[in-house]
């Protein structure tokens, strides 16, 4: 039991951490392993994404620390990710655990946490609003053919210019 | 001299091109070019938009990767988005104009809930990924590309326009029973002052996946 909790508080304190220093944790950042979804019930399925590896780079994981076993993370379709899953064992208890991979070629360790929770639908929040999507851009002036009436209407006055010092001269018109 | 007077022809012909080419392009590219907003066909019909109709079981979540709606022929990426300071949905960077973004934290699309593509409609340069958005037709294909090599086949059901003020959250956000995608951009009319009024809002289902 004292092992649990000390993983328990272990991982608490590295999410607490990881939450200090890099707040939004992005999709794919090279240093660590994004377990989607973050939170599961027992009996879940769990989807496990790391850039770490590098292109078409495999890797082992482990998800003992719930229960799981290990798994493999083939280099994803599409691209340079690796990519994994395992199914969370029906009787893991609820609490924070550390899922591990290990790159195949380089043998670089990324982990990361997943959290067992008992609640049966993870409660994402919700945005709120409507999204800032557009500044009106399609809307003005479209510069390249401004640009180009521009520089035609330029060879016309050139045009016309060169024809009209003819004429003054009496060549030929 | 019958050389001269066919070079004087040439000219001519050339300036009064020229001349009604500048003409067009300066008229032509100082006109507006509104992105289209749908019509009260791809609203939500009265009853429902058929819940359950070739509804195809959730897959499991992975991440997406890329979006293909061939109708308005858009192919984009996917970048992560998390939510600004004020709890709205951020969004991906306008100089990339053929990027779009889902919420990371929500639902993946495929999943069983609500998942959230969203992109630019224009830039300061010009049209972005989703400008066709609003003509988008009930019915279309969308699929997107999971990162676990599986594409996801969400059909049209509707596809509505909301003002940014009292926006629909929970209709545009709120949990489903089902794996749902919306797909959001810019629109309802546009004001130099304030932008444009509110968003263009797609809503589909799974009904597929290969």
């Amino acid at each position: 039991m004292r092992t649990t909790v000390r993983l328990l508080t272990g991982s608490a304190l590295a999410v607490a951490a990881a939450g200090l220093v890099c707040a939004p944790a992005h999709a794919g950042d090279a240093g660590g392993l994004e377990i989607l979804p973050s939170s599961v019930v027992p009996g879940g399925q769990v989807t496990v994404t790391t850039a770490a590896c590098g292109e078409d780079g495999a890797a082992a994981g482990d998800a003992s620390a719930v229960g799981a076993g290990p798994f493999t993370l083939a280099p994803s379709t599409h691209g340079g990710d690796t990519t994994g899953g395992f199914r969370v064992p029906p009787s893991a208890q609820p609490g924070t655990y550390e899922i591990v991979a290990t790159c195949a070629q380089s043998g670089r360790r990324v982990t990361g946490d997943l959290v067992v929770s008992l609640t049966s639908q993870r409660q994402p929040v919700h945005p709120r609003g409507s999204v800032k999507t557009g500044v009106g851009g399609a809307l003005g002036p479209d510069p390249v053919q401004t640009a180009g009436g521009v520089a035609a209407l330029a060879v016309a006055a050139a045009g016309g210019t060169w024809l009209l010092h003819r004429r003054a001269r009496g060549d030929g018109m | 001299m019958r050389n001269r007077g066919l070079g004087n022809t040439a000219i001519a012909g050339v300036t009064v091109m020229a001349l009604c080419s500048g003409a067009w392009l300066l008229h032509s590219g100082n006109e507006t070019h509104a992105p289209p907003q749908p019509s009260a066909a791809q609203a939500r019909s009265a009853q429902g938009d058929g819940a359950g109709r070739d509804a195809a079981p959730a897959l499991p979540p992975s991440p997406p990767d890329r979006i293909r709606i061939p109708s308005i022929r858009v192919d984009a990426p996917l970048m992560g988005l998390a939510l600004t300071r004020t709890g709205s949905l951020d969004v991906p960077p306008a100089a990339k104009k053929n990027l779009a973004g889902w919420y990371e934290a929500g639902t993946t699309p495929g999943e069983k809930g609500t998942a959230i593509v969203a992109g630019h409609v224009d830039n300061a340069e010009g049209p972005a990924v989703f400008y066709d958005l609003g003509a988008l037709g009930k019915g279309s294909a969308i699929e997107v590309d999971r990162r676990d090599g599986s594409v996801a086949v969400f059909t049209v059901d509707a596809v509505e326009v909301y003002d940014a003020k009292g926006f629909p959250d929970e209709k545009v956000y709120g949990a489903a029973a089902r794996p749902e995608l919306r797909v959001i951009t810019c629109g309802g009319g546009y004001s130099r002052a304030t932008g444009y009024r509110g968003n263009v809002v797609v809503f589909a289902h799974l009904t597929g996946s290969r």
